[in-house]
């Protein structure tokens, strides 16, 4: 069994945080669904869920860094930064390097968007942060092609868990937005699943009146219309 | 005549040759004519009021309105001219919009001023522009055709005469309660729902086409055009020093009928509100008041007062603001002792909560809730739980939406838990004190069931 020699530390570091960097990204998608669909962790308070998205987002930043700088700066193949930058420039497996470099630059793409998010429109971060569920698969790609790791073993495993978990999320997040209840039905929605009012008539207390009229609730003006300063139909 | 010198004693000077200000030896009324509620026409307004005294150069009547001491009449009683100096420091070429949503069912004040005084609306909406230099003047109404048409012709009128500077457009404002949400406002006249949105940026640093925004409420658009004529210190000659001028206001009286008046800050709420007499009950013959058992001050975002303490409050900040209370948008109800307070409560509750904009969880979430079980406090022996309920939601749900809309909800709701717990009481022995079930409190027919009805 070959040991971790020096020469072969930088090759090992490299593959061990691109390993990392998939759980880490599938966690940030995970997340990321949970954050958008407003739900929960067990036993955690709601606001939990957003921070955690947040700061293993940037942990997977800090492993992809490492990833990209240990591959460059390994001798055993030359990687050129413009390679990990630029798409498909690498001379070493240049379509899947470039898969790499692709998603690379969308995850950058979503991390300065979220980090500028106070001085940036909504609907820009929004737009932007949609392609977080396209830097995902290539990144996947990029990990199951350029590398043999993943192409068995316990690591081959790990990379079909992580897909599931990611179709999994994706297809509820669909669910989800195919059932999202317009705005001006939300608060209708949540007014009829309250518990079911009692019907029951109050025997009044004071004086017998001689008939009880309709009930409350009915919105009906029985009062006089208004008086001589405004002519509520003129209004209407 | 040219306005070149602009000290603020010079502006404090009738600017023109004028007839003497409205209103008689009380001053009053300043709005709206003296008697009766014939609109005034152009030709009335022009011979009484004059021309709007047009100062020729921005930031001119600031100053004069700092001195007045006017603030907004929309409800949030925000200093008129805090809001000139920021529209005027945010930007260049900012939008001047009047305000006449009136999304509050029970308010009629703006509307009655734009049905009967809109050329006082109109010259405020000129003269508020001119102070801030601004070229793009609109004018948000609800979306009634009979009242947009008169506010049409008359523009049409103004601009034959050749008063108007700046062309008014009349926006649609749509019959939600939050329409007239300053940034529910900005949001509608950029072609956009009326949904209020988050405080930043604020309306008067990017409203309108990203511009520099002034909202000013309808009436103290009028205001403005009456002390741009008869100055800071013919203003302050009504009111208190702290709450100087007049106010419309909206009066439901406790025997149902409705009023609009204009009265000075400060007065007692006992001259505005026939009280009655609590301890005669509703024995009282026809033609005599009717009982009030509580009073509301400030809509249906105010507060509930016991008819005992409204009677010794005068209308004013100063006084309700320790009792919970507010003069807002100058509404006021005294509810008749034959109804229930609490069942009131839960009506106007659950529109309310059906009036949220669905934007914020603990609004479209918490206040259906609440008023579910508001309901069920107006019924007979209520779940246990229930007030505690209640009390628990409100303080989740308070200050955590985009706009007031919670929170002012939320105190309403508390306000009527202090004022009828004699009443909650009684229902959980499953008893009322009210024989009528006829609903009092005004409530429009319809909420919005779909988006659209928010445009």
């Amino acid at each position: 069994m070959n040991g971790i020699t020096g020469s072969t530390a930088l090759w090992y570091a490299s593959r061990a945080t691109g390993v990392v960097s998939l759980l880490l990204l599938t966690a940030v998608v995970l997340l990321g669904v949970l954050v958008n669909r407003q739900g929960r962790l067990p036993g955690l308070p709601r606001f939990v869920v957003t921070g955690l998205h947040r700061s293993i987002s940037l942990l997977s930043v800090a492993f992809i860094a490492v990833h990209v700088i240990t591959a460059i700066a390994d001798p055993y193949v030359s990687i050129r930064l413009t390679a990990a930058v630029i798409p498909f420039t690498s001379a070493y497996k240049p379509f899947w390097l470039g898969l790499g470099a692709v998603s690379l630059d969308l995850i950058a793409a979503l991390i300065v968007t979220s980090l500028a998010r106070a001085h940036i429109s909504r609907k820009l971060w929004r737009g932007v942060h949609w392609l977080a569920y396209a830097a995902w698969p290539v990144a996947l790609a990029h990990g199951v092609g350029s590398s043999t790791d993943l192409q068995r073993g316990l690591l081959l495993w790990l990379a079909v868990g992580c897909t599931l978990a990611v179709a999994g999320a994706v297809t509820w997040r669909l669910a989800g937005a195919a059932r999202d209840v317009p705005r001006a039905e939300r608060a209708a929605a949540t007014l009829a699943q309250g518990r079911p009012r009692p019907r029951a008539r109050l025997p009044h207390e004071g004086p017998a009146s001689p008939r009880r009229p309709a009930d409350y609730g009915r919105p009906a003006d029985h009062r006089r219309p208004a008086t001589d300063r405004l002519k509520e139909a003129d209004l209407r | 005549m040219t306005y070149a010198t602009a000290a603020p004693n010079l502006a404090l000077a009738p600017t023109q040759p004028l007839s003497p200000p409205p209103g008689g030896a009380a001053g009053l009324p300043r709005l709206l004519p003296d008697r009766g509620a014939v609109p005034v026409d152009l030709r009335t307004h022009l011979g009484r009021y004059g021309r709007p005294p047009y100062r020729g150069r921005r930031r001119v009547l600031i100053p004069v309105m700092q001195e007045s001491g006017l603030t907004g009449r929309g409800g949030a009683a925000f200093p008129v001219h805090r809001k000139l100096t920021a529209v005027v420091e945010a930007g260049t070429r900012p939008i001047v919009i009047g305000n006449g949503a009136e999304g509050e069912p029970a308010s009629d004040k703006d509307k009655a001023l734009l049905w009967i005084s809109p050329h006082l609306v109109l010259d405020g909406l000129q003269l508020a522009a001119e102070a801030v230099g601004s070229q793009s003047v609109g004018l948000y109404v609800h979306r009634s055709s009979r009242l947009q048409e008169r506010l049409r012709a008359a523009l049409a009128e103004r601009t034959a005469v050749g008063i108007d500077r700046v062309p008014v457009e009349i926006i649609d404002a749509p019959p939600r309660f939050l329409a007239g949400e300053e940034s529910a406002l900005a949001s509608r006249a950029n072609g956009g729902a009326a949904r209020p949105a988050f405080k930043h940026p604020r309306v008067f640093e990017r409203g309108v086409a990203g511009r520099p925004t002034l909202v000013q409420n309808v009436e103290t658009l009028a205001h403005f055009a009456l002390i741009a004529r008869y100055g800071a210190r013919w203003f302050r000659s009504l009111g208190t020093a702290e709450e100087p001028g007049s106010m419309l206001c909206t009066v439901h009286q406790a025997d149902g009928t409705r009023d609009v008046v204009e009265t000075v800050l400060g007065t007692p709420l006992r001259n505005l509100l026939a009280l009655g007499d609590p301890a005669q009950g509703l024995g009282a013959p026809s033609g005599e008041a009717a009982a009030a058992q509580a009073v509301l001050v400030g809509g249906y975002h105010g507060a509930w007062l016991p008819a005992s303490m409204a009677a010794r409050m005068t209308l004013s900040n100063a006084a309700l603001r320790p009792a919970g209370g507010f003069v807002g948008a100058g509404v006021l109800v005294a509810l008749p002792a034959d109804r229930c307070g609490i069942a009131e409560t839960a009506r106007v509750t659950r529109y309310l909560a059906l009036e949220s904009a669905g934007q914020c969880g603990p609004c479209f979430n918490g206040l259906p809730r609440i008023a579910t079980v508001l309901d069920e406090l107006a019924g007979p022996r209520p779940d246990r739980r229930a007030l505690a309920d209640v009390k628990r939601w409100a303080g989740l749900v308070e200050g955590r939406g985009a706009c007031h809309h919670p929170d002012g909800t939320v105190r309403f709701v508390r306000s009527a838990l202090q004022v009828f717990r004699a009443e909650i009481d009684l229902h959980a022995q499953g008893r009322c004190t009210a024989p009528r079930a006829q609903p009092f409190l005004p409530l429009p027919a319809d909420t919005a069931s779909t988006d659209a009805d928010w445009n």
